[in-house]
């Protein structure tokens, strides 16, 4: 294409002053051509007022000339017209608004469905942690209302329950285009209904029980809420009845959320609650690659590593880290690994934990248990004490990343008690929730 | 054209205009001239290099409406030599300037108007506009400016990123190794992320007179305007990608020490003095018990200096840092008293005015 050009340029040149077209035509590009339409891209504005004011003639001959047919001419600052500007009221009132570019538009949520496009099933990375929740998640864009009736997904803080909710929502409006469905969180829910109560407004329970599929995301803010506890239960019984889908979100089962009645409760158990866990470290690479890809980054193998392994809370913090990284290597003009072992990523979060002594990790997860250190480390056997301490050895080898026998040390046991313990609460995590929560939270407070 | 214009006016206004043409890159010889448009009693004087255009209207006498272009600098400084207080009397005629005053008189070669190159317009009705006090306008752009890289491989570090941030409007600049950021303004609705040359704006900031209060900012997606008074100057705008650079900001840090501008700035220029050897680096320290914030350098030829102040410091920690970054972000802000934030030893290290905290400058540590 661009050897195409440089024949109309030469014919350019015969047409007019070599300072002229020193000035205005040596930096010019052509961007595309299709069916006739001729696209230039030149350096700034000041030269494309130019070409269009002064030498559109010049250019149409040239075309001509070089024996290139075209129908419209236009010209282009840059790549590409970049959108910059986004106009509000703010100048004088006007119902024109420019498009904000691509790349900057926050993805906002669809009015109708309150959901989000962003969310979808195709960048949604499944793994051990997950991949139950997602093959009862297809099982629902099925066949709606059908099976997993509530679908009731449960997990830590940025574990991808609001994702995974969202892409069935976003699945089953692009395959039923005429299906109803209505994502809000509790909290939107709530206030809707106070709204509601308070202006003495009506719609709220026909937008709600109206729908094919209603997704409730966040359902653990339910909690002291009384009233719109009870309006949330008779939409969702009348929506069951009818065989709507109910999708609900959150980070504990509903038995474990203070205040929820023992019917509601019972009725979201109804279906099959799935939980998601926290992603290993093969998921979190592939979430990495994944992300990065969406970014459109570049990022090497060994820093997609070093994230991973370095970053254990959450995605959304795992999504932070990726950026910032991103961020300091656009600034730096250099790679994401460069900036790794310029050890300018060593943050607060990795330096703190790696600083953090055994002991201080006896005394927090003492404290987290209303216990003292002196318990935990002291030989009962006392199922309270025997639990956090085995956790605390846990932690001390994942965390701190201390061997079996150092451990051994701080608690005056042998390497291999202390092996046993790491194993019981790797064992015990699998199956049980509570332990999983708990060690989440106590993570969290290491890191804090 | 027949116009006339009293001196003092038409040489401030060339003075300005003049400085954008006077450009000696410029391939095509009608960019080094001075575009002079008389019409509806205003003396319309534009220079442009291509990459940015002053424009100044004048108010004149006009007898007889004409365009002609003659040589910037030429114009520029015969007029400027010219006794104050006279009325210069402008004529055209046959290509040929006839500029007169009382008993001085010159006549200059002028390339006809149609080859100067047409100005880009400016949709109002589309276009962003801000509005900015002309001391904030001044102090928020030197604040951000000095930051700012002149490597011409990473254009988009070449000028300040304008952009808008939940509700204001903020303004930015890095070079790789330094981010300054200012809040420029307050409470926004439109929304712009455009970087603007730095050459351009050094141009505004050189173009306001005394007599402007105010500084109209129009954006459209190509170009950039800034209406100072009578002048106006249009920019083109820098295409590429601003590094995401909020993530690099440091929420918080470990250290944080509250300082005096002044005497940090004293302790920096001496460690500066002792620093040369080591390429610019001072170590900036804090003694958490002996409530203190030291500076020094060492020259392994020279000696060594170490200053220190009292201060209230949260935590012991060291960093090294260039001492020429210190010494520009210093001078930048606007503040008395100032806060300086470190996390180890090669965490972004933040500096910010204290009591506005509108001015964000980070500066990246050196390996030590």
């Amino acid at each position: 294409m661009q050897s195409e050009w440089q024949g109309v340029l030469d014919e350019v040149r015969r047409s007019v002053s070599e300072m002229a077209y020193g000035t205005y035509f040596s930096t010019s590009r052509l961007i595309s051509m299709k069916d006739g339409q001729v696209v230039i891209g030149v350096p700034s504005v000041f030269i494309k007022t130019q070409m269009e004011r002064k030498y559109n003639d010049v250019i149409k001959k040239s075309l001509s000339g070089a024996g290139m047919s075209y129908k419209s001419l236009e010209f282009i600052v840059g790549a590409g017209e970049r959108r910059t500007i986004r106009r509000g009221v703010e100048v004088l009132p006007s119902t024109e608004t420019m498009t904000v570019r691509p790349k900057l538009e926050r993805s906002v949520a669809n009015n109708e469905t309150g959901l989000n496009a962003k969310y979808r099933f195709d960048n949604y990375v499944v793994g051990d942690n997950n991949n139950l929740a997602v093959s009862a998640a297809h099982a629902v864009v099925e066949k709606p209302g059908v099976r997993y009736n509530p679908y009731f997904i449960y997990g830590g803080p940025g574990v991808g329950k609001t994702h995974l909710v969202q892409a069935i929502g976003n699945e089953i409006v692009a395959r039923n285009p005429n299906m109803r469905v209505l994502y809000t969180t509790i909290e939107q829910f709530y206030h809707e209904f106070v709204e509601t109560m308070r202006k003495n407004l009506s719609g709220f329970t026909d937008k709600y029980r109206k729908v094919d599929v209603l997704i409730i995301d966040d359902f653990q803010f339910i909690t002291g809420k009384e009233k719109s506890q009870i309006e949330f239960f008779h939409t969702f019984n009348e929506l069951h009845q009818k065989n709507k889908q109910i999708i609900v979100s959150s980070d504990r089962l509903p038995m474990q959320i203070a205040d929820v009645d023992a019917r509601l409760s019972s009725r979201l158990m109804g279906g099959v609650p799935i939980d998601i866990q926290m992603p290993d470290f093969e998921v979190r690479c592939a979430i990495l690659k994944s992300k990065a890809e969406l970014m459109g980054a570049e990022i090497e193998e060994s820093a997609i590593e070093y994230l991973a392994e370095n970053v254990k809370t959450n995605i959304r913090e795992l999504e932070g880290q990726l950026q910032r990284l991103m961020a300091f290597a656009e600034m730096r003009g250099v790679s994401p690994s460069e900036i790794i072992n310029d050890g300018y990523l060593d943050n607060e979060q990795y330096r703190k934990t790696k600083a953090m002594s055994p002991k201080q990790v006896i005394d927090r997860v003492a404290k987290f248990y209303d216990l003292t250190s002196k318990d935990l480390l002291s030989t009962s056997r006392m199922a309270q004490i025997k639990t956090p301490r085995q956790i605390a050895m846990y932690l001390m080898n994942e965390e701190l990343g201390l061997s079996t026998v150092r451990i051994g040390r701080e608690f005056d046991k042998d390497h291999t008690t202390i092996m046993h313990g790491i194993k019981k609460i790797k064992t015990d995590m699998k199956m049980d929730f509570h332990l999983r929560q708990q060690l989440a939270a106590l993570r969290e407070k290491l890191y804090a | 054209m027949e116009v006339r214009v009293l001196q003092e006016r038409l040489a401030k206004a060339l003075n300005i205009v003049s400085r954008v043409a006077a450009s000696t890159r410029a391939a095509l010889p009608v960019l080094s001239n001075i575009l002079i448009r008389a019409e509806n009693n205003k003396l319309v004087l534009t220079a442009t290099n291509l990459e940015l255009a002053t424009v100044d209207y004048l108010s004149a006498k006009v007898q007889k409406e004409g365009t002609i272009t003659v040589p910037a600098k030429l114009l520029a400084e015969f007029v400027s030599n010219l006794p104050k207080g006279v009325d210069v009397e402008i004529v055209t005629k046959d290509n040929k300037l006839t500029v007169k005053a009382g008993q001085y008189r010159s006549v200059m070669n002028g390339i006809i108007a149609d080859d100067f190159p047409e100005l880009p317009q400016i949709d109002e009705k589309k276009a962003v506009m801000f509005k900015v006090g002309v001391e904030d306008f001044k102090g928020a752009i030197t604040e951000v400016v000095v930051a700012s890289s002149n490597d011409t491989t990473r254009p988009a570090l070449t000028g300040v990123y304008f952009n808008t941030y939940e509700g204001a409007l903020y303004i930015a600049s890095t070079d790789g190794y330094r981010l300054a950021e200012r809040r420029f303004i307050e409470k926004v609705v439109s929304e712009v992320f455009t970087i603007v040359p730095t050459t351009s704006l050094q141009e505004v900031l050189r173009s306001i007179t005394d007599d402007v209060e105010e500084i109209e900012i129009l954006f459209d997606d190509t170009q950039v305007r800034f209406r100072l008074g009578e002048i106006e100057i249009t920019s083109r705008i820098i295409d590429g990608n601003f590094p995401d650079y909020r993530q690099l900001i440091p929420k918080k840090t470990d250290v944080v020490v509250d300082l005096s501008k002044e005497e940090f700035m004293r302790m920096t220029k001496m460690a500066a003095l002792f620093a040369r050897e080591s390429g610019g680096s001072v170590v900036c320290e804090t003694k958490k018990i002996d409530k203190q914030f030291l500076i020094s350098a060492v020259a392994s030829e020279l000696g060594e200096n170490t200053s220190y102040i009292e201060a209230v410091v949260s935590e012991d920690g060291k960093v090294v840092l260039n001492s020429r970054f210190l010494m520009d972000a210093l001078n930048a802000i606007s503040e008395e008293n100032l806060s300086f934030g470190f996390s180890g030893k090669l965490s972004p290290v933040v500096i910010r005015n204290a009591k506005n905290k509108d001015y964000t400058h980070i500066i990246m540590p050196l390996k030590s």
